[in-house]
């Protein structure tokens, strides 16, 4: 017996009204077959759950009007795809099968390209043309807005510079005494750099000098880092 | 398989000198020498010193990365590198490659995994016309009378940066701590940088040079001696200088974290 049939006659054998034979080649089956076994289980106990509760469920007052508020509904809501065109526009655009030619494809991939460059492009003009824009928009509001910016860029290189610092330390127990205090020292010095930049910064959020030797030792700090993680 | 030169580092000898009886005499100089050889024996047993010669064209190629230790590169009037290396205990493996257009040694990579080892000491004797990129993480660099297109200085960390007689178009030195020292000419249309997170950075160049110079100091310590002139803008406060030299045929730029930048005449 193959699964198909014996999924037909399990019907059958849990009401109990399967001739003997086919209950016999049944049996051998499902000792066999896990998966008609797995329904044969799911299904008696479906069937033995509704036996068993069989009755308790009260029958509503009035059946017959029941059944036509149903009827009702039912016809009712075959006219809601008519009075909401939009979500079945949506629902019928996602579901449609999408079969593209290879040009139209290429076309959609260079549409994407596109957009994604020119929004890169855009944002990343923003980003560099922060400081003249905050400038530009008065005294007062440059100095807080310049500010925040050059917290916010050196928070961000803070971020990078901790990744590459943990996994420095990580290493750090390999290295030779001298290795390591001359490494300790040296970040120091960056350190100092970077400190004083920044407090100069703070005090004087347009200071160009300041800002350039802050993020040269931003980055020489990162470049060592980096450079000290590989050791 | 290449073949090195090995040679021990000489022992040290002393003459003791005591004027008691000649029993006496004789034992403390026993003892003495005893003492000077057990000592020098430790020291050679740590070190050993490597040579070999490869054949080079004039404007042959030597790229050096070293993890620890000193880099001395100096000119000779052979076509051919010699290179020379004292190894420190626990020694450090090192396998230079030898094509023809150059010489590379990386230390680093011929160690991997390796974060104990001791320093490696190089001497370098090249072509006069050779390009130099030379890498250590801590060490002094010293590098004389090369007049090749490239000449790099690169101490990650700690070590002085010295360069004399230098007449390349690309000339880049940088270190943490430490001094730089630049003794040479620029080249026309030449780009020159020199960077350091501490100490003093000295420029010795002829009197007829001419740059842009873009030097930027935070302690204020811009000394442009001859070179200034009423053209340079003075930014920061003396925290940075920018102009031209002459008419500005080669780029200059000098960046001290936290010390002085020095031009003086040749």
């Amino acid at each position: 017996m193959n699964c198909e049939k014996c999924q037909d006659l399990i019907e059958d054998f849990i009401d109990g009204s399967l001739g003997q034979e086919d209950q016999a080649k049944l049996n051998l089956h499902l000792e066999e077959c896990l998966g008609c076994a797995d329904v044969r289980n799911d299904l008696q106990a479906i069937v033995s759950f509704c036996r068993e509760h069989r009755g308790e469920y009260s029958a509503p007052p009035n059946e017959r009007a029941l059944w036509l508020r149903i009827r009702n509904m039912i016809e009712a809501g075959e006219s809601v795809p008519a009075s909401r065109p939009a979500r079945a526009s949506w629902g019928s655009w996602i579901s449609r099968s999408w079969e593209l030619s290879f040009s139209q494809l290429a076309a959609a991939a260079a549409a994407i390209v596109l957009v994604v460059s020119l929004s890169t492009v855009v944002g990343l003009r923003r980003w560099q043309s922060g400081d003249a824009q905050f400038k530009a928009s008065g005294p007062d509001a440059g100095l807080q807005v310049g500010a925040a910016n050059v917290r916010d860029r050196v928070s961000q290189q803070q971020q990078l510079i901790s990744y590459w610092n943990q996994r420095v330390e990580f290493n750090k127990a390999r290295w030779n005494p001298e290795m390591r205090e001359t490494f300790d020292r040296n970040l120091k010095v960056i350190d100092q750099a970077v400190n004083e930049s920044f407090d100069a910064l703070t005090l004087d959020p347009h200071d160009e000098v300041s800002e350039e030797m802050l993020n040269a030792a931003l980055n020489e700090k990162l470049s060592l880092l980096k450079e000290f993680a590989a050791l | 398989m290449e073949s090195f030169t090995l040679m021990k580092t000489r022992t040290a000898s002393a003459r003791p000198v005591h004027p008691r009886a000649r029993q006496l005499n004789r034992l403390a100089l026993c003892a003495l020498l005893f003492v000077c050889g057990t000592l020098s024996a430790g020291i050679t047993q740590g070190q050993q010193q490597l040579s070999k010669r490869y054949p080079a064209p004039k404007n042959v190629r030597v790229v050096l990365k070293n993890i620890s230790g000193t880099i001395t590169v100096e000119s000779w009037n052979r076509d051919e590198i010699k290179l020379t290396m004292i190894l420190e205990s626990p020694k450090a493996n090192v396998a230079p490659r030898h094509n023809g257009s150059g010489l590379t040694i990386d230390v680093m990579a011929d160690n991997p995994g390796r974060s104990d080892i001791g320093d490696v000491n190089f001497k370098l004797q090249v072509p006069v016309s050779s390009s130099v990129d030379l890498e250590t993480k801590r060490g002094q660099i010293t590098v004389s009378n090369i007049r090749g297109d490239l000449v790099r200085a690169h101490v990650s960390l700690e070590g002085d940066i010295e360069l004399r007689g230098i007449s390349a178009s690309q000339v880049f030195a940088q270190n943490t701590i430490g001094d730089i020292y630049f003794d040479g000419e620029f080249a026309r249309k030449g780009t020159y940088q020199f960077q350091s997170g501490k100490g003093h950075i000295t420029i010795r160049i002829p009197a007829e040079s001419a740059f842009h110079l873009t030097a930027a100091a935070p302690t204020k310590q811009i000394k442009l001696g001859e070179f200034w002139n009423d053209k340079f803008k003075n930014l920061g406060g003396g925290r940075k200088y920018e102009g031209e030299v002459v008419d500005g045929r080669s780029k200059v730029n000098v960046t001290n974290f936290n010390g002085s930048i020095t031009f003086m005449r040749r």
